[in-house]
């Protein structure tokens, strides 16, 4: 039990300096959104990069990627409910930002902490133990990514100016969030693979889970008190 | 199905309650002990004096500028197919406000040559077809930095010009258009304009 008290409060500790790190990079950094800014037409390059930064460097959607495949251990329900995910914030972010929906970025944003917070829960059989039911965690995680992509679309809103090649540059940066996602996913893949084999997997993987959970109130909480004091 | 694969040994209520409530508590505990201080100069109980992280959260709404402060202002005239360069000696980081307007259509480009570059070496960072600029400019290294103007048009045009800041030394240097365009070494040698009758 102490050694399980001293990993969860390693992963804790772990989570807040991976919070401080990509702080300046989640936001689209100002040079990033000055370039967006003064964008007029098609760039799929630009727009490319900045979909799979965003989703390389946001500790949002990495916390909810290693919740979501935490107990997936066939490479075919990584997948499914990879596909499931990437379906939902496709759907959102295109629709989005066509349609111009105004969403509040805080709100989504703090939902958006509430998932990672959701998976954790899952992942330690908090429905099953308290509430006695069994999410269908497939329309979860595509509920999820829904929310996702209307955070990338309210963001991206906020910086596009032209609507000249709004649609070419959208696509990019959908494009660019799968690109990033795969490549997050396969470090994340590689990283729970390997611990898999070892005996500390089991020891841990409720702290683990529990740390996740600390990520994903912390994301939310950041985003309330931005709701309270900029909104 | 995900659940199925759930290998989670068989965990209490009151564990899983526990570790619910634990990370909620963590998280407000992170948020107001150290993010609130560090981030949004709140420090709602004390902790961000008691770990001096208040500092952290204080953006800074001055910063002091190397070199002297200057102001100029003039006016300058062009013939058809007349252009001028104005340079300015800026340090890296220094910054310059300005404002200028044509009275006749010109072509500008704003540009500019770090310290040690080759002869002929300029980058140009605006560059269009517009009578007038207003803005600020914070050089990106040492060296020398302006515009060059062309007048574009048919009658003599003058152009008006304020600027102000910490730069070292300002510069002019023209010449004809045609002609003597490619032959004149602007760097810190103005030639007087002769026009011609």
């Amino acid at each position: 039990m102490s050694a399980k008290r001293a990993g969860l409060g390693l992963l804790a500790l772990g989570l807040a300096l991976l919070w401080a790190i990509p702080l300046a990079a989640h936001p689209m950094d100002a040079a990033n959104a000055g370039f967006v800014q003064s964008v007029d037409g098609p760039a799929p390059g630009p727009f490319l990069y900045l979909g799979a930064k965003h989703m390389v460097t946001g500790y949002d959607h990495l916390l909810f990627l290693v919740g979501v495949i935490f107990f997936l251990y066939r490479l075919r329900d990584v997948i499914l409910y990879v596909s499931l995910f990437t379906l939902g914030h496709s759907i959102t972010l295109l629709l989005g930002v066509l349609a111009d929906l105004n969403v509040n970025a805080y709100v989504i944003d703090a939902i958006i902490g509430l998932s990672v917070v959701y998976k954790g829960f899952e992942n330690i059989n908090g429905f099953e133990r308290l509430f006695g039911i069994r999410p269908n965690t497939k329309i979860a995680v595509l509920i999820f990514g829904l929310f996702h992509g209307l955070g990338l679309a309210t963001k991206l809103q906020e910086f596009m100016v032209s609507s000249d090649g709004l649609v070419a540059n959208i696509l990019s940066f959908n494009v660019g969030v799968e690109i990033g996602q795969i490549l997050a996913l396969a470090g994340v893949m590689a990283l729970l693979g390997f611990w898999r084999t070892r005996d500390s997997f089991a020891t841990y993987s409720f702290a683990t889970n529990t740390a996740l959970m600390i990520g994903g109130f912390l994301f939310a909480g950041v985003q309330i008190v931005d709701y309270v004091l900029f909104s | 199905m995900a659940n199925a694969n759930t290998s989670v040994s068989p965990s209490s209520v009151k564990k899983i309650l526990l570790s619910t409530f634990g990370a909620l508590v963590v998280a407000v505990a992170l948020l107001f002990g150290a993010i609130l201080p560090a981030e949004y100069g709140l420090d709602p109980l004390g902790t961000g004096s008691l770990l001096g992280l208040n500092a952290l959260g204080q953006e800074q709404p001055i910063s002091t500028q190397p070199g002297e402060y200057r102001v100029d202002s003039g006016e300058l005239s062009l013939y058809p197919a007349e252009w001028v360069e104005y340079f300015y000696r800026l340090d890296e980081g220094s910054n310059m406000i300005f404002s200028w307007e044509a009275n006749g259509p010109v072509e500008y480009n704003f540009h500019a040559a770090p310290d040690g570059a080759p002869p002929g070496y300029a980058e140009s960072f605006d560059a269009q077809a517009q009578n007038s600029g207003f803005g600020t400019y914070t050089a990106p290294f040492d060296g020398i930095h302006g515009w060059y103007w062309e007048n574009v048009g048919t009658e003599p045009i003058t152009i008006s010009i304020s600027t102000a800041g910490f730069y070292l030394s300002v510069q002019e240097g023209r010449a004809r258009a045609s002609g003597f365009k490619d032959l004149t070494d602007l760097r810190g040698n103005p030639i007087p304009r002769q026009p011609e009758n």
